[in-house]
């Protein structure tokens, strides 16, 4: 089973893509913050990381530079911004692209999820 | 004493000019009816041999109250006490002559701001004779300028206090949109969970409801967004990265991004891509892909059913031109310019139906300004508008 980690602060905005993603088959974890991502990430490897990048206590960019990626995990942004310092660090540091979260409806986020497990 | 004083240094220069009695007489003449200035002579130690109108007019002693007097009686005290006076007679002897400006008193006590110009008088052997004085009444002008220099004190004081609380209109703006963005978010996904099926059937009327919430979540995005970025735009934070695009390509990708959202409103886009359009061209693709779409957005909601669309590149000597057409409400002629301002919305039939910031607009023609372009727009009251964007080639070779 495919094991996805949803790296976000906002608890309804966690609960909900929890919510979407387990109608799949997948194995979803959530992490509150990039320093509860890094405790999971310890423990597991996951195929794919949605990632926040404004979060108290570990920022998506201080994760990103901490992660130790073996290669095996790819790292999507999943934040409100469209463009900006944090983001272009981010996009440096492995992850591979940006989704503005606020653009995505819940099926758009299933299908874009689906797309890039398979790929 | 004061006739034959005053005299002795015009008979001196009668003789170094070889000018005539005469001469001097009306030159003495012409000296007494001036009013704007005070000419008079002063001894070689500073009494006052003659006096003129314009001394009279502007210090307001007669001759025979002042003649005999000692100049420094229009010093003020803090002046005579620190012997300016005798300075400046000292200074007009040594070096010719003396100009000051700084106050001086008139007969009833009053001070005015004078201009005053000492020259010392030689006779042939080059012996001090005495001094002549002009002075001006300066002292509206000394007033004008320093209102002018007190509302200019103020102007800058203003100026800074404006751009300092249009930083923090900025950030107000900037963290607000944030702010407001996440719940907005939020309400997004639960609502979409709602009408998308991941929560299992949902009432028909609920369904329908939560349809129209969603919808309405939406728009709140929009303008949230809209806000954000236009904050961003006016505080300077948005730096064009310019990149080369196949432009047929690019357009073919916007295109379809906003299929969806036209076929549903029942009304289709066609894409044309003139022979003189470029190729590729070098823009900042993000931010124009948003200003484009914002006009195919704009061009769609303003349209009625069953209408068509038309995204067209071309370029003439000049430019790169982007048009939008459309066969919707129109705008009347009156109403372009305004059409481009911040919060400004134009009322049509459709506009209380469509909602929206009022800021699209402002944002699309800053982008295309950025890019060192113009946004143009061809309308009237009635079916059709084409919005163009005109990106000078110049500025976008790739």
């Amino acid at each position: 089973m495919r094991k996805i980690l949803v790296v976000e602060d906002e608890d309804l905005l966690r609960e909900s893509y929890l919510t979407i993603l387990s109608t799949e088959p997948y194995d979803v974890e959530v992490a509150k913050n990039g320093q509860e991502a890094l405790e999971k990430c310890k423990k597991k490897v996951f195929d794919l990381i949605l990632l926040d990048l404004m979060m108290p206590v570990l920022s998506g960019v201080s994760f990103l530079e901490r992660f130790e990626n073996t290669g095996a995990t790819k790292i999507i942004i999943l934040s409100n911004l469209s463009s900006g310092e944090d983001l272009e660090k981010a996009l440096q540091l492995g992850a591979q692209e940006n989704i503005v979260k606020a653009s995505l409806s819940p099926r758009e986020l299933l299908s874009k999820v689906r797309y890039e497990i398979m790929q | 004493m004061t006739n034959t004083a005053a005299e002795t240094p015009l008979s001196n220069l009668r003789s170094k000019h070889t000018a005539t009695l005469e001469e001097l007489d009306r030159y003495k003449l012409v000296v007494e009816a001036v009013e704007d200035y005070a000419i008079f002579m002063l001894d070689a130690k500073g009494y006052i041999q003659t006096w003129n109108k314009g001394a009279q007019k502007n210090k307001g002693y007669k001759p025979e109250e002042i003649i005999g007097k000692h100049f420094s009686i229009f010093y003020r005290k803090e002046d005579k006490d620190a012997k300016k006076p005798e300075r400046e007679l000292e200074l007009a002897t040594q070096i010719g002559r003396v100009e000051d400006e700084d106050w001086r008193v008139r007969k009833d006590g009053s001070e005015f701001w004078a201009n005053v110009v000492i020259t010392a008088l030689r006779d042939e052997e080059g012996k001090l004779v005495g001094f002549a004085k002009v002075t001006r009444d300066l002292t509206e002008r000394k007033k004008n300028e320093d209102t002018l220099r007190s509302n200019n004190a103020v102007l800058i004081k203003q100026q800074k206090d404006l751009q300092a609380l249009n930083i923090s209109k900025d950030e107000f703006i900037s963290l607000a949109s944030h702010q407001l963005r996440t719940p907005a978010t939020a309400i997004k996904q639960l609502l979409g969970m709602a009408t998308q099926g991941f929560l299992g059937e949902v009432e028909p009327r609920l369904l329908d409801i939560i349809q129209r919430a969603y919808e309405a979540n939406e728009r709140q995005i929009r303008i949230v967004d809209n806000l954000l970025r236009v904050a961003l735009l006016d505080a300077g934070k948005v730096v064009l990265r310019k990149k080369s695009i196949n432009l047929p390509e690019y357009l073919a990708d916007i295109v379809t991004e906003h299929a969806g959202s036209i076929v549903k409103r029942n009304q289709v886009i066609e894409l044309k891509i003139s022979k003189s359009a470029p190729g590729f061209i070098s823009i900042d693709a993000d931010h124009l892909r948003m200003a484009i779409g914002n006009l195919i957005d704009n061009a769609s909601k303003y349209s009625h059913e069953d209408s068509k669309i038309v995204l067209k590149a071309s370029a003439n000597k000049k430019d790169c031109v982007i048009a939008v057409r459309d066969a919707g409400v129109g705008i009347q002629p009156g109403e372009h310019q305004v059409l481009f301002t911040k919060f400004s919305r134009v009322q049509n039939e459709l506009s209380d139906k469509v909602g929206g910031s009022g800021l699209g607009l402002y944002w699309v023609k800053r982008v295309v300004k950025m890019h060192g372009g113009k946004v143009d727009i061809s309308s009237n009251k009635g079916p059709g508008s084409t919005f163009f964007i005109k990106l000078p080639l110049e500025e976008i070779r790739a």
